[in-house]
């Protein structure tokens, strides 16, 4: 018995000296460990980052955006206005119709689109600029496979507004109004569920110019924040302006320093409230929805789906000024650009 | 062929046949008869597919691939990130972006290649690695989203963002420690308890042999859940769960072949001695027990060392030292038939035991930490049960034809305080 409880104390002591020493051996590990962190890290607090070449702003040939350099230039270089003339008659013919568009590089998206005849399918749609009084006529003519309607903004007849009666696939239908008040109008299919219909693509920015023409400008452009729900889970993966992500900072936007560039804005953001259009190194005039109302100074326009308006912007000096919106998450998911300001 | 040539040749062979005996095909009857099924299947496999738009449409309307990756790993180098992906479905997938915390990547590269507008289609059940400069930060989480050229973002989150360590002598030296401590050492402490087991009466020996069964029985279970999680993970042309029922029985079958080989070097050990009996003898057993917890650490290795790669846990030392408590329990579980036995047991063969139990636990956090592949991950799992669970077998018939038998108190009480204890210590093993 006295030998049984001998071997049994030996077995124990030995057991407890190995653990003791293991357990010493690990905390020293691990110390030893943590040491080689913090001794590399910049030694300003806890956080270590791994600094990469992308922690500045890209801009330029290196950016990836999809398409080529003209390819929003119907957006880019507006038809000039017209003057007023009492009873005229502008017509115009929609197409819709459903194509796959390449909205961040390589990210094909299957959407509805509204094109004027032997114009490229593209989103946002075409700008159709009238002014104040004109009567218009606008022929939607629906190619695709969903019935469609469009519905545009501004005062007209009940009839014309593009809600009720829905075009089926290979109906077309004209929409007549006179055109007012002057503004920015963004059009737009109305059919449900809007979020779909919206979110695919099917809207456009209509100009009405007001009827005594307002100070003109050098350049004149249109810009359309939108944003893409690519698995239609309700929260965007793309965010642009004018349908592509990057695009104006792979191709900045050139514009003459001194000279007056007017943008008309619009809001076609599914899925989140709000979207915002920012400049930097810079103020501008924002008039909202048009000449109609006084301006306010400024370098952030907030809108809400639908909102629009008009800013008048000049650029001092050359040089390159971002502008993106300013929700960060927006910017980074692709609404971002540069104006390229030369001599 | 010459039909009369046929006719006589077959009629020779009958002749030759003995009327009671089945008569015996041809070898070219035989190639034949195992061809035709094979080409039959060709035929229509040919027919099926050349006509597999008419009888899938005519089936109901197909909807379009998932275009979902499955990320199996993600390496945080210095300055950059790395996806290592599969493609789970039969259709390529091409990635179109990258967004990280919501925010486009500008570009990344697939296997080196600079990438250009989803340029590079990742292949049915191919891997891929995707690589992008970014300004990560140390131990912050990510969520990582590679968006194909559909539409359809593959999300992964990450929990913390670790340093991806370099295969580098100094990662494998201190991997080796960690591993020794958590498995070699614990179950090599068990084992020093042996000298102070010999001591207890034949009934107590028994209950301690039931004591590993049931020890063992609790990693079985514990190692099944595990591989089943871990399959999930799996892309489902590598199989699921059925991979799971493959690693249990593969390894049941090898360790009852082991265990056969031990027996007959007993029985011819047996037969020059003189010996009338034949059993597994205690330190075969003890071979057997050591091959099973082996196993199972090697399962715990990858799982520590998987963990701490993927920044899932953070590998405390009370945890480090919860394992080595929760293993001091499998080295009793190696001593126990051996006491019973009353086989003397050399400093080698104890160190040899020890070195198969613990020393997997090695092998396991090196392969966790810089491997970490799923289907691996998940056979080791599979592998560990069915060594265990063959194992508790092999106890269970050494008990039943012991003098003490299965249905002593001593036994019963063993075998559930093994549970229990592995239950316990588990606790401090998190």
């Amino acid at each position: 018995m006295s030998k049984f409880s001998k071997q049994w104390l030996i077995s124990f002591a030995v057991s407890g000296v190995i653990m003791a020493i293991a357990a010493l051996a690990i905390s020293w590990v691990v110390s030893a460990d943590d040491s080689t962190v913090h001794a590399s890290g910049h030694g300003t607090g806890k956080s270590k980052q791994h600094n990469a070449e992308m922690a500045t702003a890209m801009v330029g040939e290196d950016v990836s955006a999809p398409g080529k350099e003209t390819d929003t230039d119907y957006l880019l270089n507006l038809p000039p206005a017209t003057p007023y003339s009492a009873g005229r008659v502008r017509e115009f013919t929609l197409i819709a119709g459903e194509h796959e568009i390449e909205i961040a590089t390589g990210l094909k998206f299957a959407a509805w689109t509204l094109t004027q005849p032997g114009d490229r399918p593209s989103v946002p749609g075409p700008v159709l600029r009238v002014t104040e009084g004109d009567l218009v006529r606008i022929t939607l003519v629906n190619r695709s496979s969903q019935p469609h309607t469009l519905h545009t903004h501004g005062i007209h007849p009940a009839k014309q507004d593009g809600v009720l009666e829905m075009i089926q696939p290979g109906e077309e239908f004209t929409y007549e109004f006179i055109a007012g008040p002057s503004g920015v109008q963004p059009y737009h299919c109305h059919a449900m569920p809007l979020k779909k219909h919206i979110g695919k693509g099917l809207y456009g920015t209509l100009i009405i110019d007001p009827k005594t023409p307002p100070k003109p400008a050098d350049r004149e452009m249109a810009m359309i924040m939108n944003s893409y729900d690519t698995n239609f889970d309700g929260e965007n993966e793309v965010y642009t302006v004018n349908g592509r992500a990057f695009f104006y900072a792979k191709y900045p936007i050139k514009v003459k320093r001194g000279e007056l560039n007017r943008i008309y804005l619009a809001n076609m953001t599914e899925n989140d409230p709000l979207n915002s259009f920012h400049t930097h190194g810079n103020f501008f005039e924002y008039r909202p929805i048009g000449f109609l109302n006084p301006p306010q100074k400024t370098d952030i326009v907030t809108q809400i789906q639908g909102d629009r308006g008009i800013i008048d912007i000049r650029f001092p000096e050359t040089g390159l000024y971002m502008f993106h919106a300013h929700q960060t998450e927006f910017g980074d998911l692709g609404w971002m650009g540069f104006f390229e300001v030369i001599a | 062929m010459n039909p009369t040539e046929t006719t006589t040749e077959r009629t020779t062979i009958e002749k030759e046949q003995p009327p009671e005996m089945t008569p015996r095909p041809s070898t070219i009857r035989m190639v034949l008869t195992l061809l035709i099924p094979a080409l039959i299947l060709g035929v229509i496999a040919l027919t099926v597919s050349s006509n597999g738009d008419t009888i899938l449409t005519g089936f109901g309307h197909n909807p379009p691939a998932a275009d979902e990756l499955v990320v199996e790993r993600v390496e945080f180098h210095p300055g950059k990130i790395e996806l290592h992906v599969i493609n789970p479905q039969t259709d390529a997938i091409a990635p179109a972006i990258v967004l990280v915390d919501s925010a486009m990547v500008n570009s990344f590269t697939v296997n080196g290649d600079v990438h250009v507008g989803g340029s590079h289609a990742i292949g049915s059940h191919d891997r891929s690695t995707l690589s992008f400069d970014y300004p990560w930060i140390e131990d912050d989480p990510y969520l990582i989203s590679i968006v194909s050229t559909s539409g359809v973002p593959t999300e992964v989150e990450v929990p913390a963002a670790v340093p991806a360590q370099k295969l580098s002598t100094k990662s494998f030296g201190w991997g080796a420690v960690l591993g020794i401590l958590v498995g070699f050492v614990p179950v090599a402490l068990g084992l020093l308890w042996l000298p102070a087991l010999r001591h207890l009466s034949q009934n107590a020996l028994a209950g301690f042999l039931a004591f590993t069964a049931g020890l063992l029985l609790f990693l079985a279970i514990e190692a099944g859940a595990e591989g089943l999680e871990m399959q999930s993970a799996l892309i489902p042309a590598f199989g699921g769960a059925g991979v799971v029922a493959m690693g249990i029985v593969v390894s049941m079958a090898a360790l009852a072949l082991t265990g056969r080989l031990l027996r007959k070097g007993a029985e011819t050990g047996a037969r020059r001695s003189g010996a009338a009996t034949a059993a597994l003898s205690g330190t075969a057993l003890a071979w057997l027990v050591a091959i099973g917890i082996g196993l199972h650490n090697l399962g715990e290795g990858l799982a520590i060392g998987s963990s701490f790669a993927s920044g899932a846990s953070s590998l405390a030392i009370s945890l480090v030292i919860g394992f080595m408590i929760h293993n001091v329990t499998e080295g009793i579980g190696i001593a126990a038939p051996i006491a019973r036995s009353g086989d003397r047991l050399g400093i080698a063969r104890g160190v040899a035991l020890a070195a198969i139990a613990g020393l997997p636990a090695v092998l396991g956090i090196w392969a966790g930490r810089h491997i970490a592949d799923p289907l691996f991950a998940t056979l080791c799992f599979a592998l560990a049960a069915g060594a265990a669970l063959q194992v508790v077998i092999e106890i269970v018939r050494s008990l039943r034809n012991g003098e003490v038998g299965l249905g002593a108190t001593s036994v019963q009480v063993g075998f559930a305080a093994g549970v229990l204890a592995m239950w316990a210590t588990g606790i401090l093993a998190g």
